[in-house]
């Protein structure tokens, strides 16, 4: 239990992905403008890269390492990454309209998103069992929809403050990326 | 001749990559810690890009949409795969570097983006010079940061183990902040209001 | 149908069968080239790391994951792999055993710990503490043990010693087990 704790808090918080694993930047500040789509955005990478964690570690586990075929995981786990987004996305477009304009929009991007083919090679890198894998792509999502939504808060103000015109939009955000990321090396004593 | 150097120049500085159209950020800023790292990230970025532009640029003609996408992908991950193997038998120092930004590579923006806005589109020897053209920016882009973050956060300017110099104050105390995480972002940030306010870059 | 047609509607699935049997072909042939060398390269590793650690090493076997020891034909000790859970990821650490209740050193071979934090279970300050320490003892102070922790990096430090300690117990186990059967 303590090291799923340990697993948690690190995906989440102290090496945080986007803030410290430079993993996830894309959404990062293309979608960080506004709180909803955010949030909306978060919560889709944090299912995708859960779901994402099971079928690779499965994949892994029965298939590369038994046939000693680990060095080609890489084209296998974008297929199986590329593969689940167009079924969820299906399957949501199908099962739940209003859910589908929440955010399935998004899931097409998810797929080069850096976070989730990320979170399933650190999985693999780290030996993770599948229950610690899980965990770390839990935590990991929610960490990376912590940080989206607290910069969606912080852009929304910007918008409506006097930055300098060299500034606005990309740079202003990277600065302020630059502040978060101090405020979240706070959490390195935590556990 | 003239179309292949326009193409190649766009990436340089027009459409750089990292500072104009904000692809490829995540390795951009793990890999720009130190110069030797940005200069390797460059190396892998090179073959997969080249390799990729000119395959799937040979194969535009015939490949149906549908399909499309799973074959870029499958041909892009061949290409990483290669890369990842070569580094890791021939050049281990810097795959153990590079870490997991390596297979990173895969989902680059910068590949996968240049594969469909370009080379589905456009005769081999054009995405030859957009590719060449993209990675240079690419590197030039990664330069600067490195070079910066390298300086003032270790004091010490050397590449590859040739020791060029060391900066007076900064090498016994240097700015750790630079090397660390949030030193990227504050870089690339800088570095994007300066070239938005000289004009360099028109946005 | 007309076959024609049939061909047009299979094309697609054709040609993407086509392209992964291509590329799998790519990388098995790269692969083949590749990665002996990169095993005869972890090799090399693990056989600089060992003769480090037994500087009077002649030679060495690799049996149920442990590898023995001998200078000319006296077994000097014993090493094995053992594997940490830190905050960042695995932590992989080569541990030399003087005998079945001593260890001899430690060396960390790999890690992803927090820079500058987790990251100085590397340094000597702390794997220091290891050299000659009994087995039993290898855990942090606060656990019962004899290792001081890292200022601030206490999930590194911990499972450096944890590991250290409990695939130890594990490996000894397994010598004991096979030299009673055997």
């Amino acid at each position: 239990m303590n090291e799923l704790i340990v697993i948690f808090l690190s995906m989440a918080l102290i090496n945080n992905f986007i803030l410290v694993r430079y993993l996830g930047l894309c959404p990062f500040l293309g979608v960080s403008k506004e709180l909803g789509p955010a949030v909306s955005m978060g919560i889709a990478v944090t299912f995708v890269m859960i779901i994402a964690s099971l079928a690779t570690w499965l994949i892994n586990h029965y298939i590369l390492i038994p046939f000693d075929i680990q060095y080609m995981y890489i084209i296998v786990f974008i297929l199986v990454i590329a593969s689940l987004v167009q079924v969820i996305e299906l399957f949501i477009k199908k099962t739940n309209i209003a859910l589908y304009s929440a955010f399935g929009i998004y899931l097409p991007l998810i797929t080069t998103n850096c976070a989730v083919l990320g979170v399933t090679i650190i999985n693999m890198m780290g030996s993770y069992t599948l229950l610690e894998s899980l965990v770390a792509a839990l935590g990991g999502g929610l960490g990376f929809t912590l940080v989206l939504a607290i910069m969606a808060g912080i852009r929304e103000k910007l918008e409506l403050a006097d930055t300098p015109r060299a500034m606005k939009g990309a740079p202003i955000a990277l600065i302020t990326a630059t502040l978060l990321g101090l405020a979240f090396f706070g959490f390195v004593g935590i556990v | 001749m003239g179309k292949f150097a326009q193409e190649f120049a766009k990436g340089l500085i027009i459409t750089n990559p990292v500072l104009v159209l904000l692809l490829g950020l995540c390795p951009a800023l793990a890999v720009s810690t130190s110069i030797d790292n940005a200069l390797g990230m460059t190396l892998a970025v090179l073959i997969v890009l080249l390799g990729s532009n000119i395959i799937i640029a040979a194969m535009r003609n015939f490949v149906p949409s549908i399909t499309r996408i799973p074959i870029f992908i499958v041909i892009i991950a061949t290409l990483v795969t290669v890369v990842n193997l070569l580094f890791h038998a021939y050049l281990p120092d810097l795959h153990e570097t590079l870490g997991i930004y390596l297979p990173l590579v895969v989902v680059n923006c910068i590949v996968l983006g240049r594969a469909e806005a370009f080379a589905s589109k456009n005769p081999v020897v054009r995405s030859i010079a957009d590719a060449l053209g993209m990675t240079v920016g690419f590197m030039l882009a990664l330069l600067m940061i490195s070079l910066i973050r390298q300086m003032l956060g270790t004091g010490e300017m050397s590449v590859f183990g040739v020791h060029f110099f060391s900066l007076p104050v900064l090498s016994s105390r240097p700015v750790a902040i630079f090397i660390l995480p949030p030193g990227g972002f504050l870089v690339i940030g800088l570095l994007l209001g300066l070239f938005k306010w000289t004009g360099v870059l028109k946005r | 149908m007309p076959a024609k047609d049939v061909f047009g509607r299979a094309f697609p699935v054709i040609l993407l069968t086509a392209v992964v049997a291509i590329c799998v072909s790519l990388l098995t042939y790269v692969g083949s080239i590749t990665l002996p060398r990169i095993e005869a390269l972890e090799v090399q590793k693990i056989q600089g790391m060992l003769s480090g650690m037994f500087p009077d090493m002649s030679r060495y076997t690799f049996e149920d994951e442990i590898y023995a020891i001998y200078s000319d034909e006296v077994r000097i000790g014993y090493a094995f792999v053992a594997v940490g859970k830190g905050y960042g990821g695995a932590i992989n650490i080569l541990v030399g055993l003087e005998d079945e209740a001593t260890i001899k050193r430690i060396t960390v071979i790999s890690h992803t710990e927090t820079p500058g934090l987790g990251s100085r279970i590397t340094e000597d300050l702390f794997t220091g503490q290891f050299v000659r320490l009994s087995v039993d003892d290898a855990a942090l102070r606060r656990d019962g043990g004899q290792i001081d922790a890292i200022t601030g990096a206490t999930i590194s430090s911990r499972a450096v010693a944890d590991a250290v300690r409990i695939t130890a117990v594990e490996k000894v186990k397994v010598l004991e087990d096979s030299e009673e059967g055997g």
